[in-house]
């Protein structure tokens, strides 16, 4: 029997600030087969640890075709997180998993693809969003609205403006508070929809973001055409095992560490209202 | 079912016996009174059986401690090593559950095997062998004839001992059962017909001596099909002091907290019982909480046992135990949570 619990040291190769609390860390196994051989799909998560410290679910940034490392996106928010910005390349951390389901994507092909991403919400979407480009071929139009509350709280924005010049993809910008040089949108993500056409039959969304956001992201797009099981949310919840044992990300009978983190808005609509804290 | 006789005078000197080959589990009886489940210590054995005390009301803390202990360390750590400290797989004996902690035993074994393996939960329950005594005299607070989970069991039993006058009527429940009786055969009779008849007595005054009548099924057809007004959790929630003793002491509750405690290079992380009533149970490192406001609190609470436990498993996540009102210091239980929501 595996133990589930024991996580695997990785170093850290590299550190990648991307906003004034967010950092990218590329990280490598210790163990060179394990290094090799780990896999995962687009929307899962991995519990990164400090001993010592503590352990938290983080999801994976990086694109599963790249082989070798991981990408993790961590804003510095809690005890544990707060530790890993005081991490530098060569230091220790560690990893178990990967955990949770995963994104679609061969099983939308040909269809077109929505990202609506709101803060720290882009990098759980990051890894699919890779994946779709590396085989642009096999979509239709994709689209990216990402909104932050900052100009300097947007992640990854040079990939973000290389991934605007790729044919038939719209990257667009929001921010709630402009500083002087920003010359894109202001407004909450959802005003975007004013920029750009976003009426879909067939379309396919992948959201992450704040609770509030995700509500009104999803008005939005039913109002646009998508259908309920056209309309992907990832989510966030305390979590301490990624095993489904702990109990702590249970949504009525789903555990979002092992049912999710990714459902659909025709499985969400089914949760308890009670239970969403979608407010 | 084949059924045998254990003379009560016997009992003392099998438990001794058995303890030799297998970790022994026995209630065992606190000079204040309450009665734990612990291990025979094999030196000191004889002092252990004199407390011995098999017609107890109901443990204090349920027999899920031997499994899963309140807190246990996942592993050990010195100078960024990791160092394992998951325990092998041992033989365990326990003798003298009461049924429907029996039932709560095999529900916990199915939740950590489903999914992902908990090796640490699995390693001490896996190779057991459950002997039931069946309970004589229930407690006001029990209902296991509402929820099927007792006095005496059917299956999922490995030996099941009926109290009768001067001795216990055995039935066996399996193969395992059945060859600890032969490998222990000098304690044990062969039974007459009268013996059997005796036990089919014993059992039935058994179950007429559970007061505490449920409409239990109603209440999760209710449960699962509609909400119950929010008020009647606001009703509980004015009175809960969310103090989580309930869900402690319940013997399906599994909820764990992680924690790492370390002293300078060295230390280890462990895991510790939680309870899904106190307001941290689901707090994010950014403050936000999806589940914060108190009759929430107490409906998950609820509503995780009766229904999605159901809906899961498609038995509840209740045996009718009585713990959660026995122990809570201001007087609720799901029974009375049963009752409302199954009235007319």
């Amino acid at each position: 029997m595996k133990n589930e619990y024991i996580p695997h040291p990785a170093i850290v190769k590299s550190i990648q600030p991307e906003s004034s609390d967010t950092k990218t860390f590329m990280i490598v196994f210790e163990d060179k087969t394990l290094a090799k051989s780990f896999n995962y799909k687009p929307g899962q998560f991995v519990q990164v640890s400090l001993l010592g410290v503590g352990e938290a679910p983080i999801s994976i940034a990086s694109c599963p075709d790249q082989k070798g490392f991981l990408e993790l996106t961590i804003r510095a928010v809690g005890k544990l997180t707060q530790a890993i910005h005081q991490l530098e390349p060569g230091d220790r951390i560690y990893i178990r998993g990967p955990y949770g389901n995963s994104f679609p994507l061969e099983e939308v092909e040909e269809k077109d693809l929505y990202f609506i991403a709101g803060g720290i919400g882009l990098p759980p979407l990051r890894g699919v969003i890779k994946s779709a480009f590396d085989r642009r071929e096999d979509f239709g139009k994709i689209k990216i609205l990402y909104g932050a509350k900052t100009p300097c709280e947007l992640c990854f924005r040079e990939e973000l403006k290389a991934w605007n010049k790729i044919p038939d993809t719209e990257v667009l910008f929001t921010v709630d508070e402009p500083d002087q040089t920003w010359e894109q949108n202001v407004g909450v993500v959802t005003t975007l929809w004013d920029k750009t056409d976003m009426a879909t039959f067939s379309g396919v969304a992948y959201v992450c973001g704040p609770p509030v956001m995700i509500r009104f992201v999803i008005e939005k797009l039913l109002k646009s055409g998508f259908k309920d099981e056209n309309i992907y949310v990832t989510l966030e919840r305390y979590m301490k095992c990624g095993i489904g044992k702990c109990g702590h990300c249970n949504i009525g009978e789903k555990f979002v560490c092992i049912d999710g983190p990714v459902f659909s808005y025709a499985q969400l609509k089914s949760f308890p209202d009670k239970e969403k804290a979608m407010a | 079912m084949k059924v045998w006789l254990l003379k009560k005078d016997n009992v003392k000197a099998l438990c001794a016996s058995a303890s030799g080959r297998w970790e022994t589990y026995v209630p065992i009886e606190s000079f204040a009174g309450d009665v734990q489940f612990m291990r025979l210590n094999n030196e000191k054995k004889e002092l252990f059986l004199d407390k011995l005390k098999l017609d107890y009301e109901s443990l204090v803390v349920p027999p899920k401690v031997i499994a899963f202990p309140q807190l246990e360390s996942l592993f050990k750590f010195q100078d960024e090593k990791i160092i394992e400290t998951v325990k092998p797989s041992v033989k365990r004996l326990l003798f003298g559950l009461r049924a429907c902690d029996v039932k709560a035993i095999l529900f916990m074994d199915d939740f950590f095997k489903r999914n992902f393996e908990d090796i640490y939960y699995l390693n001490r329950s896996t190779d057991k062998l459950l002997v039931i005594v069946g309970c004589k005299h229930p407690q006001e607070n029990c209902f296991c004839t509402s929820t099927k989970t007792g006095p005496f069991l059917e299956t999922g039993f490995d030996l099941q001992l009926v109290d009768t006058p001067n001795r216990y009527v055995v039935e066996v429940g399996s193969k395992k059962g059945e060859e600890f009786v032969s490998s222990y055969r000098k304690f044990f009779d062969e039974a007459s017909k009268d013996d059997v008849e005796c036990s089919r007595i014993a059992k039935h005054d058994a179950e007429e001596a559970v007061s505490l009548r449920l409409d239990f099924e109603k209440a999760i057809k209710r449960l699962c099909e509609n909400e119950p007004p929010r008020q009647m959790y606001e009703k509980i929630a004015e009175r809960c002091i969310y103090c989580g003793g309930c869900l402690y002491v319940c013997p399906t509750c599994s909820c764990f907290n992680v924690f790492d405690d370390v002293k300078a290079s060295s230390g280890a992380r462990y895991r510790n019982w939680d309870a899904c009533v106190f307001r941290g149970y689901t707090r994010e490192a950014s403050g936000h909480n999806p589940r914060f406001e108190k009759w929430i609190l107490t409906s998950r609470r609820y509503e995780h046992k009766l229904k999605y436990d159901y809906l899961t498993t498609g038995m509840s996540g209740c045996v009718g135990c009585g713990r959660c009102l026995s122990s809570c210091p201001v007087n609720i239980g799901i029974s009375q949570v049963i009752e409302e929501v199954s009235k007319e």
